[in-house]
């Protein structure tokens, strides 16, 4: 049976690694909810017992407020935590949901790739028509400018129209991972 | 009774509260506890929420009795979920009801 002092204690210690007056605000909701039962005439240990263990409670808040910070900043180092605190919770289940998370996030980075490669070779493919007759020995492509240089209009196009493709494919991927978070842990939170 | 339902259910019963006057947690608490069996403690996290949310707004006032106390009140975006909620609410009982209690017609 904890006391107030030990129930308080557990709950400071289960929320470290949020903002301090984050921390601060959460204690002060459960010292109030102590000093209001003891003036009811309640003991200290009948009151943390009615409120429930304190290390599911401040895992609760965590989970929550890393979802909450991901959510408000996005960024993959953001989203990343929010992943790992899930997982802690027993949310973000490691095969079924985390496997198919990284084949995604692979292949946003392979998509990524693709994109870049084909802006490069588009540009590479006018520049290279462009100062063909400034050096017409070392660079031979063999075919007429015009075709080269819409050729190489036509690759930039492309790899840039598949860029922007995949980063809202990545900004979909982002909030559906957030939603899914969210979503498990209004399910889980007792 | 399942964790799913119940908590669907506290958000609706705390909403509904906050509808008639302004309460402070641990009236809050007391009120539901009084009909049904939570875990107490998993209230705050919920009102911290529904604070993120926009649905509440919190003010401290001092009380004759122990500390100052933290009040919530409802926003019209709490009134808004609160009436989708209560809506969803009734429609899955009167479904349930008519499972339950209504003729089964093959």
């Amino acid at each position: 049976m904890l006391n107030r002092t030990e129930y308080i204690n557990t709950l400071r210690n289960g929320l470290r690694g949020l903002p301090e007056n984050e921390i601060m605000d959460i204690l002060y909701d459960y010292e109030e909810h102590f000093e209001i039962g003891i003036s009811k005439g309640k003991t200290e240990e009948e009151i943390a017992k009615e409120l429930g263990d304190p290390g599911n409670i401040a895992k609760a808040y965590r989970v929550s407020s890393t979802i909450s910070e991901a959510e408000n900043n996005p960024s993959p180092k953001n989203l990343f935590k929010a992943v790992l605190a899930a997982m802690a919770l027993g949310i973000f289940n490691l095969i079924m949901v985390l496997g198919p998370f990284l084949v995604m996030v692979g292949m946003l980075i392979g998509l990524y790739c693709i994109s870049i490669s084909l802006i490069i070779a588009g540009i590479s493919s006018c520049f290279g028509t462009i100062v063909a007759p400034i050096f017409p020995y070392s660079i031979n492509i063999g075919v007429h400018p015009i075709t080269s240089i819409s050729f190489g209009i036509g690759l930039a196009s492309l790899g840039l129209l598949i860029g922007i493709g995949t980063f809202y494919l990545t900004k979909l991927l982002y909030q559906g991972t957030i939603k899914h978070l969210r979503w498990n842990i209004d399910i889980i939170t007792k | 009774m399942n964790i799913q339902f119940k908590k669907g259910v506290l958000e609706l019963c705390v909403l509904s509260l906050l509808t008639k006057r302004d309460f402070y947690g641990y009236e809050l608490v007391e009120h539901i506890s009084k009909y049904i069996n939570i875990s107490e403690g998993t209230i705050y996290p919920l009102l911290r929420r529904f604070r993120k949310e926009g649905y509440v707004s919190t003010y401290l006032q001092e009380s004759q009795e122990g500390p100052p106390r933290k009040y919530y009140k409802i926003t019209e975006e709490g009134l808004l979920a609160f009436e989708e909620l209560l809506k969803e609410w009734e429609d899955f009982t009167i479904g349930v009801n008519n499972i339950l209690r209504g003729d089964f017609v093959e």
